[in-house]
C-alpha cells in the first residue's frame, strides 16, 4: 500500500496585480476590484507517495517555485486543498538566506535550527556537515568571503543533515562544480530510498537519474504527468518547437 | 508528525473546538510559538548581538558609553535644579537628572522599535521567502535585541541612583514586572507596525514624522502632574506615559505606582501583545506574497 505524503486537489494560487500601490488601498477601502488576477498555479492535482522522487519541469514563470513554496508552507494557496505530511526541508535559493557578515558556523547553526533541529543537535552534527561541504578552515570565516559554490555546498550540507521526510530542491545544484553535483546527486539518490523528493531542475539528466515521476507545469497548469522519460521527451520537444511566448506573464 | 492541511487558503484544525478552547488557543498561541522556536530565537539573537559592534575596536563599550554620556549630560545640565517638575523639593541635586533619564530609557526603547518595525520584514525577506522561517518570531527577536540595550541603560540608572544619592529604594525589586510589561507591549506594537509596514512604505515615513513629536507628548522633561487637568488624564492616551511613570515611581521616587496605573498598564500591555499578534497572524501570508 502506498502512503501519500503530499496530495493536492485543484490547487490554485492567485496574485493580484495592481497598477499602483494606491490601488491596493482603494480596493481594500472601496471593496471594488482594481487588480488583475494573475494565476501562478491553477487546478493542480498531485498525489505523491512516500519515498517517491518527483521531478518538476517547466519554463521560467510556469509556477514551479510557487508550487514548492506552497508545499513548504511558506505561502498559502488561494484555492483548493493541500495535504502535507512530514517534516519538509526546502533547499531553495541555496545560501540565499545566509548572512554575509556571519561565519559559516553561525549560519549553519541558524539554517539547521530553522529547518527544525535543536541547537545542540546542529552543533553535534557540525563536524559531519563540514566534512560533507568540504569547507575545512573556512568554517570560521564570514560567509561574504565564500564563493557562490562554497555557499551552496554549506547550504546543501546543512539540508542533508536535518532528517527531513520531504526534501524540496529548487535549482540548487546549478552553482556547484561537477564533483559536488555528483556528491549531491548520490546523496539524493540514497535519500530517495526512504524519503520523498521534489526536484526542480533544468537538467533533464538529473531529473531522469533521480525521479520516478515527472510533472510538467505550463502557465500554472499541469500539462503532463507521469513517466519522466516520456514527459521529459515531450517537454524538450515543446521547448524547441513552441516559441517563447511573452504573453504568458500577462494577467 | 508535522501535518499541513489547507482548504481554500485556510488551515484546517483537527476537530471542531468549543469557544473556550478557541479562546485558550488564541491567548496561548504567541507564547507557545515563542517557546517552540526558542532555539531559533536564541541563535539569531546571539548572532545579532555578536555582530552589532563587530569591526569596531571598542565593541560593546559603545553600548554602555552612549547612555552613560547622556546620563552625564543631564546630570551636569540639570544639577542644582532644586525643584522637581511636580513642585516637590528635590532631596538631592541629582534627582531631576535621574527623573529625565528614566523617561528617556523607556521612550528610546519605544522609538527604536517604532523606527525599525516598518522595514523589519523587508530586512528579513530572504529568510521569509526562501526558508520555512516562522516570520512571527522576527518582531519578537528584534524587540529582545533592543531590550538588551534598554537593560544596559536601566542598570546605569540604578547604579547612578546608588552612587549619586547614596540610597536605593526597595521598590527597584519590582522592576522586572515593569520590564516584562514594557517588552510585551513593544512586541505587540512591533507585530502590528511591521505587518502594516510590509504593505506600504508609507508607514516608515509616518513613524519618522511622528516619533520625535511623540517625545514631547510624553512626560519626559516635565511631570504629568504639572499639566492642567484635562491634559493630565489625556496624556495617558499616549500609551508610553504609563511605563514612564512607573519606572520613575520605582527607581527615583521609591513608591509603588497607584493601583489604577497598574491596572491601566496591564490592560494596555495585554491589548497590545495579543492584539498585535492577532493582526500579524491574520496578515502573515498576505505579507509573504507582498515582500
Amino acid at each position: 500500500m502506498t502512503f501519500e505524503v503530499i496530495r493536492t486537489h485543484r490547487l490554485g494560487k492567485v496574485f493580484p496585480l495592481f497598477q499602483s500601490p494606491a490601488d491596493r488601498l482603494k480596493e481594500i477601502v472601496l471593496r471594488s476590484p482594481r487588480s488583475k488576477p494573475f494565476w501562478a498555479l491553477r487546478d493542480v492535482n498531485l498525489q505523491i507517495a512516500k519515498g517517491e522522487g518527483v521531478g518538476v519541469l517547466g519554463r521560467n514563470g510556469s509556477g514551479k517555485s510557487t508550487l514548492l513554496q506552497l508545499i513548504c508552507g511558506i505561502t498559502r494557496p488561494s484555492i483548493g486543498e493541500l495535504w502535507v505530511d512530514g517534516r519538509v526541508a526546502p533547499v531553495m535559493a541555496l545560501g540565499g538566506s545566509f548572512d554575509p557578515e556571519s561565519t559559516g558556523r553561525t549560519n549553519a547553526v541558524i539554517a539547521g535550527v530553522i529547518l527544525g533541529l535543536k541547537r545542540h543537535e546542529v552543533l553535534e552534527r557540525l563536524d559531519s556537515i563540514v566534512e560533507f561541504a568540504g569547507l575545512g578552515d573556512f568554517l570560521d570565516q564570514p560567509v561574504k568571503k565564500y564563493s557562490a559554490g562554497m555557499r551552496a555546498r554549506l547550504a546543501f550540507a546543512v539540508c542533508a543533515h536535518v532528517d527531513a521526510d520531504i526534501l524540496v530542491v529548487d535549482e540548487a545544484l546549478a552553482v556547484g562544480d561537477g564533483a559536488f553535483q555528483k556528491q549531491c546527486l548520490d546523496w539524493l539518490g540514497r535519500f530517495c530510498q526512504t524519503g520523498t523528493l521534489l526536484f526542480v531542475s533544468h537538467s533533464l539528466d538529473d531529473v531522469l537519474h533521480l525521479c520516478r515521476k515527472a510533472v510538467w507545469l505550463d502557465r500554472g497548469r499541469v500539462r503532463e504527468i507521469g513517466d519522466p522519460y516520456k514527459v521529459g521527451a515531450n517537454f524538450s520537444k515543446a521547448m524547441e518547437l513552441e516559441p517563447d511566448d511573452p504573453s504568458r506573464f500577462q494577467a | 508528525m508535522h501535518r499541513l492541511h489547507i482548504v481554500n487558503g485556510k488551515a484546517m484544525v483537527a476537530s471542531r473546538r468549543s469557544i473556550v478552547a478557541r479562546l485558550l488557543g488564541f491567548f496561548s498561541t504567541p507564547i507557545y510559538n515563542a517557546w517552540k522556536h526558542r532555539d531559533l530565537i536564541v541563535a539569531i539573537l546571539c548572532r545579532e548581538l555578536h555582530e552589532r559592534f563587530k569591526g569596531s575596536i571598542a565593541g560593546w563599550v559603545w553600548a554602555v558609553l552612549a547612555p552613560l554620556l547622556s546620563l552625564v549630560t543631564y546630570t551636569v545640565v540639570f544639577q542644582g535644579a532644586m525643584h522637581l517638575p511636580d513642585n516637590t523639593t528635590a532631596s538631592t541635586s541629582f534627582d531631576y537628572a535621574l527623573f529625565i533619564f528614566g523617561g528617556i530609557i523607556s521612550f528610546n526603547f519605544f522609538s527604536e522599535m517604532a523606527y525599525r518595525a516598518p522595514t523589519l520584514l523587508h530586512e528579513y525577506s530572504h529568510f521569509i521567502k526562501n526558508t520555512i522561517f516562522p516570520c512571527d518570531m522576527i518582531p519578537l527577536i528584534s524587540t529582545l535585541r533592543a531590550t538588551v540595550y534598554a537593560l544596559i541603560g536601566l542598570s546605569l540608572m540604578i547604579s547612578a541612583q546608588l552612587l549619586l544619592t547614596g540610597r536605593l529604594p526597595w521598590t527597584v525589586l519590582l522592576l522586572p514586572f515593569w520590564a516584562l510589561a514594557l517588552v510585551l507591549f513593544l512586541v505587540g506594537v512591533t507585530w502590528f507596525i511591521s505587518a502594516l509596514g510590509a504593505f506600504t512604505r508609507d508607514v516608515s515615513y509616518l513613524m519618522v514624522s511622528i516619533a520625535p513629536l511623540l517625545m514631547f507628548a510624553t512626560p519626559i522633561f516635565f511631570s504629568r502632574e504639572s499639566l492642567p487637568e484635562p491634559a493630565q488624564t489625556l496624556i495617558y492616551a499616549n500609551l508610553i506615559t504609563a511605563y514612564v511613570e512607573i519606572v520613575r515611581d520605582l527607581v527615583v521616587n521609591g513608591t509603588i505606582p497607584s493601583f489604577g496605573l497598574c491596572c491601566w498598564t496591564g490592560l494596555v500591555t495585554a491589548a497590545s501583545f495579543w492584539g498585535g499578534y492577532w493582526f500579524f497572524d491574520k496578515n502573515r501570508y498576505r505579507v509573504v506574497d507582498l515582500l
